[in-house]
């Protein structure tokens, strides 16, 4: 099992509040991810578009600081937290790939989080080469990412997040770009992944991969979670 | 358009404003207190205009930071005059290094003040005063993308750096050499792929025949009020001041810094 803050990793937001320059995306909400999201289960959120469901994940997720509220990992305010700090505990899928890849090789963007954390070099590629070919992308080991295709590098950045075993994933559309083929790839990579302990919060219009994944679904709308 | 519901002065104003402090910013060399005068009145202009320096200092924090260390590199490497620190019996921080170092500081200072006041109006009405004062279309809308492709260029950087972090990496634990390295090394792929955005952007411009017509026509024009053609006067007034200063009482000084 993950091992989280005192055991597997409970998230649980506390009267969030976000405001993008004067109108409140989150008014009056309150939800416990916690108690509806827990490890080792998948909970998609879904809703139309401007509903509110990314802002949420990237306060989840700490990349985004609530207005007012909170937002707890067990019983760890995550605004005490570095970002670097939340990152070893909670992975976060951006809705473009293209904004979360840093690196000038696929192989590189795997192996140098891995380095920076202590892994010996040539055991990071090793680590990073079997993640490329997890989700068929040996063949662009050596390419240069900036010329990927949308989704080779959708997939490098879910594999990219994934290599850092995340006790939690927060996923904002991840099927987009994806084949038939690949979106199985995805599925059964996450639902392994859920069985050693990790949540996820799976953001995405995809029905289909939504009932796939097996996700209790929440839909949220103007701001507000409908069945919060 | 609405530069006037702002109540701002013609942009046309502003590229004589700045124009004017740019250049004498570049053709001061050695003089820390005319270039002192020069940052003053740029950001007396600033704060008249409505620029909110301290806002926009916060978003540029990094920026200022790489600053602070140049004017250090700068008060080294320009050593001259008497010496005010020693490490060891190896002279470090000279009167005349640190004097220089604060002048380049100003001098970036005021370009960073420049770019400011063009903050403050729209870009449209940006293009149509480059226009209005015959730079080509073409070129008056290259200088707008390209002006709004620093804060995207900015926010890519940004991106990078959070989706680090968010893999787990606490910069503030890193040693400064290996942060700079991070940096170098996220620098490359941040500017390749804003490359490639304005490859596909002048694509996409081409398949929507952007330059199709000789002639692009417009109903917005930018018209001069009073108040405006009093401001181009003082602006007018004051180049000529400065610049009859500088010629008159130390041209030599200010121009080749002897």
């Amino acid at each position: 099992m993950r091992q989280g803050i005192g055991g597997m990793l409970q998230i649980r937001c506390e009267n969030l509040h976000f405001r993008y320059s004067g109108k409140f995306a989150h008014s009056n909400f309150e939800l416990n991810v916690g108690e509806f999201a827990p490890c080792g289960k998948c909970t998609a959120i879904m809703g139309n578009n401007g509903s509110g469901k990314t802002t949420l994940g990237k306060l989840v997720a700490g990349v985004l600081a609530p207005t007012s509220g909170f937002v707890y990992y067990d019983d760890v305010n995550i605004a005490t937290l570095k970002l670097g700090e939340i990152g070893k505990q909670v992975g976060y899928l951006f809705q473009e790939p293209s904004r979360q890849i840093f690196a000038a090789k696929p192989l590189d963007e795997i192996a140098l989080p891995l380095t920076l954390r202590g892994v010996d070099e040539g055991e990071a590629k090793e680590i990073a080469a079997k993640m490329l070919a997890k989700f068929d992308l040996s063949h662009i080991e050596s390419s240069t990412t900036f010329n990927l295709s949308r989704g080779e590098k959708q997939r490098l950045a879910i594999a990219a997040t994934m290599v850092m075993n995340p006790q939690f994933f927060v996923l904002d559309e991840p099927t987009t770009g994806l084949d038939k083929p690949r979106r199985h790839i995805l599925a059964d990579t996450l639902k392994a992944m859920m069985e050693e302990g990790m949540g996820i919060i799976l953001i995405s219009h995809d029905a289909q991969f939504v009932e796939d994944m097996g996700a209790s679904v929440r839909h949220m709308e103007g701001g507000v979670m409908l069945d919060g | 358009m609405d530069n006037t519901a702002k109540n701002l002065p013609d942009p046309r104003i502003i590229f004589a404003l700045v124009f004017a402090t740019s250049t004498f910013a570049v053709i001061i060399r050695s003089d820390t207190v005319a270039m002192a005068g020069l940052l003053l009145i740029t950001i007396i202009c600033g704060l008249v205009l409505g620029v909110n320096f301290i806002k926009l200092s916060k978003r540029l924090k990094r920026l200022l930071q790489v600053m602070v260390i140049i004017t250090l590199l700068q008060s080294i490497f320009r050593a001259s005059g008497p010496v005010i620190l020693y490490i060891g019996n190896f002279p470090l921080l000279t009167a005349g290094g640190v004097a220089m170092g604060v002048l380049v500081a100003f001098r970036f200072l005021i370009f960073l003040a420049g770019a400011f006041m063009f903050t403050l109006y729209p870009v449209r009405s940006l293009i149509q005063g480059m226009v209005q004062i015959k730079m080509p279309y073409e070129l008056a809308y290259m200088v707008s993308i390209g002006i709004r492709f620093i804060p995207q260029f900015a926010e890519s950087m940004q991106d990078s750096l959070t989706a680090l972090q968010l893999r787990g990496m606490v910069f503030e634990e890193l040693k400064f050499k290996k942060r700079m390295s991070i940096y170098s090394y996220l620098l490359l792929p941040t500017l390749m792929s804003a490359l490639k955005q304005a490859r596909e952007l002048a694509n996409s411009m081409d398949m929507r025949a952007f330059r199709a017509n000789p002639k692009r026509t417009t109903f917005y024009t930018l018209r001069f009020k009073a108040r405006d053609w009093v401001l181009l006067f003082c602006v007018a007034l004051a180049t000529g001041a400065i610049t009859f200063a500088i010629f008159r009482y130390n041209f030599f000084t200010m121009i080749f810094g002897f």
